[in-house]
């Protein structure tokens, strides 16, 4: 049995080796290749001074090295860290200096495009394009070089199922994201149940639709390696054209798809799904937000054939609890369950009174114990504390659970049904947004006396976001102005979409600005928002 | 009303007039100022997965073209330079 990640595509290189093992933008890897150049990259970073447990940042638009990249880094016995191509590069710059890279793979543009102190601290860079004749700072090397180290075996290296294998950043109330840590055990947790429920085989053909920063192609990229299956990645110039996405699930014989609801709902919206031309396709799951039942059921009478799942889980603990779409009650259902615990996984839900809701209809947050669940947050102790916490509920020895923020019900069948958060993160497109974030990066520049981001709910996106803001005396900016500067602070997808000015914010009796009465505002059709 | 309607457009001010929507619909709100005629919208984030379709209702309305969902793709809709070429060859 597998223990560490690279071990799935090491068996399956083995039973397979000529079979497409990973497929992007025209261009594809067989499993022998896959093996081999991970072990070449693994030599290449080990010989260079990647040693256990250092983390080493993929920084490019994801293409099939990007797979290359993500198993030679644990091959060498590193952390990969997936950074967002698209994010802010003082973001980027953040990352880097938080979990402490200093080897980073890369494109030459993105390289280019860094910060020089983020440039200076970095040992080497990795280039998977060509090296350009005249660099600034830093070593680095040319993807070709892999073809000088051996590509039979991989570097020896001591790794257990307890050793990191990734880093995944989310978004942090405190204006900061936060790197979520996941062992090889955490994610073969969830690996090895997928195989199991979805019976996945060397046939099958998986999308990959989500980024590699996002924790949904866990499955694409690992559940594909361990069947031996073919992943076709999702690439930009697909993912916005709903008409082309269609005939590439189709033309690529897609067996297993798995997205965040909104990409299915444009699908279904813009594209023309049909039971026939998409008779290859057996299972869709969908994960991150919720999923709006007029769309689900519109998905369910057009893929007649297809199994849906709803998959839920917070990043910290990949997912840890399923629900399987019963077409039968799926008209009279007006939420859809985020369902039960997936084997090797224990969900609860404790109450106001700190008790386990047992009862049906009973509510209170949800908590997850079991290998899939993090250790915590890089470098955040405190932040780790607050959501990993000792499993008070079992006293005969010390471990640990994750508090989820989510509020839940349990319902008489035993599915568990998604009833909102206890903070204020909140869901856009599946990326989880902490509205302290969006806030902190506002009043960060110099002219902002007070800010309030406010998530308008939306039927494909799942939230808007809008935000309210009052300027200190004398001095006034443009929406765009201000979104310009949030975009050198937070990624794309967390900033304002309209913003209001007021003179000042309103207050509830305790003087902290009035979030309600600013929200309901916001929801009228009619509001005062104004458009950028 | 678009004002292509009453006088011929010269191809300038058609390319003005998309740079124009782009720039304020799309790109600033999500805080990008700048970007060339010839770069890529989409890997540069400009145009995400909605909106490809507020730049279609934009061709569809404002410019008076109609698209096919063919035409929704990646070399059509790459750049403001392709899409300009896209709705010189429409209004042909």
């Amino acid at each position: 049995m597998a223990y560490i990640l690279q071990q799935l595509l090491q068996k399956s290189a083995a039973r397979y080796p000529e079979k497409l093992a990973v497929w992007a933008r025209g261009s594809s890897l067989s499993y022998r290749e896959l093996e081999q150049r991970s072990n070449q990259l693994a030599h290449l970073l080990q010989e260079r001074g990647v040693r256990k447990g250092d983390r080493v940042g993929i920084y490019f638009p994801k293409c099939v090295e990007s797979v290359v990249a993500m198993l030679g880094i644990v091959k060498a016995g590193g952390v990969y860290v997936p950074l967002d191509p698209q994010a802010p590069v003082d973001r980027i710059g953040y990352i880097i200096g938080n979990c402490g890279i200093r080897v980073l793979i890369t494109r030459e543009d993105k390289r280019r495009g860094l910060d020089s102190a983020t440039l200076e601290s970095l040992a080497f860079t990795v280039l998977i394009d060509e090296a350009p004749k005249s660099l600034n700072g830093g070593a680095v090397v040319p993807w070709r070089m892999l073809g000088e180290y051996p590509a039979e075996s991989a570097p020896q290296v001591v790794l257990t199922e307890t050793d990191l294998a990734y880093i995944l950043y989310t978004s942090g109330s405190t204006g900061r994201p936060k790197g979520v840590m996941l062992t090889h055990q955490n994610a073969l947790t969830f690996v090895e149940w997928c195989a199991d429920i979805f019976k996945i085989t060397s046939d099958d053909r998986l999308s990959n639709h989500a980024p590699l920063h996002f924790d949904l192609s866990v499955f694409d990229v690992y559940n594909a390696l361990e069947a031996g299956a073919s992943l076709y990645m999702v690439t930009e110039d697909l993912a916005l054209f709903p008409a082309k996405l269609a005939s590439f699930i189709e033309a690529q014989g897609i067996t297993i798809w798995y997205s965040v609801p909104s990409a299915l709902t444009l699908l279904l919206l813009h594209a023309t799904l049909s039971a026939e031309k998409l008779n290859r396709l057996r299972i869709v799951l969908f994960a991150g937000e919720v999923f709006p039942m007029k769309y689900l059921q519109q998905l369910a009478q057009l893929l007649p054939h297809v199994d849906l799942f709803n998959l839920y889980g917070p990043t910290e603990t990949n997912v840890c609890t399923y629900y399987k779409v019963e077409r039968e009650r799926l008209g009279s259902m007006d939420k859809l369950p985020i369902g039960i615990a997936c084997e090797n996984t224990e969900v609860f839900a404790v109450n106001d009174q700190n008790e386990i809701v047992t009862e049906a209809g009973g509510t209170g947050e949800l908590y997850v114990r079991g290998p899939s669940v993090t250790h915590g947050y890089w470098a955040d102790a405190e932040k780790t504390k607050k959501m990993v916490l000792p499993n008070t509920f079992q006293p005969n020895f010390e471990e640990k659970m994750y508090r989820t923020g989510d509020l839940v019900q349990l319902a008489e069948d035993g599915n568990y049904y998604f009833l909102g958060r206890r903070d204020s993160m909140i869901k856009s497109r599946g990326y989880r947004i902490e509205l302290g974030e969006i806030e902190s990066a506002l009043l960060s520049h110099a002219s902002v006396k007070e800010a309030v981001a406010i998530a308008i709910p939306d039927e494909i996106v799942g939230s808007r976001i809008k935000a309210v803001v009052s300027f200190h005396d004398g001095v006034t900016l443009t929406a765009p102005e201000l979104q310009q500067y949030c975009g050198t602070r937070i990624p794309r997808y967390m900033i304002p979409e309209a913003i209001v000015f007021r003179g000042q914010l309103p207050k509830t009796s305790t003087g902290k600005v009035d979030r309600v009465q600013l929200a309901q505002e916001s929801m009228q059709p009619a509001a005062t928002l104004v458009a950028p | 009303m678009s004002a292509t309607e009453q006088t011929p457009a010269t191809q300038s001010t058609l390319k003005d007039q998309i740079r124009e929507f782009i720039q304020v619909q799309l790109a600033e709100p999500k805080g990008i100022t700048t970007f060339t005629d010839e770069e890529s919208l989409m890997e540069t984030g400009v145009i995400d997965s909605l909106g490809i379709f507020r730049l279609v209702s934009f061709l569809e309305e404002e410019m008076r073209v109609r698209v096919s969902d063919e035409e929704i793709n990646a070399e059509t809709l790459k750049s403001v330079n392709t899409i300009e070429e896209l709705v010189i060859r429409k209004r042909k």
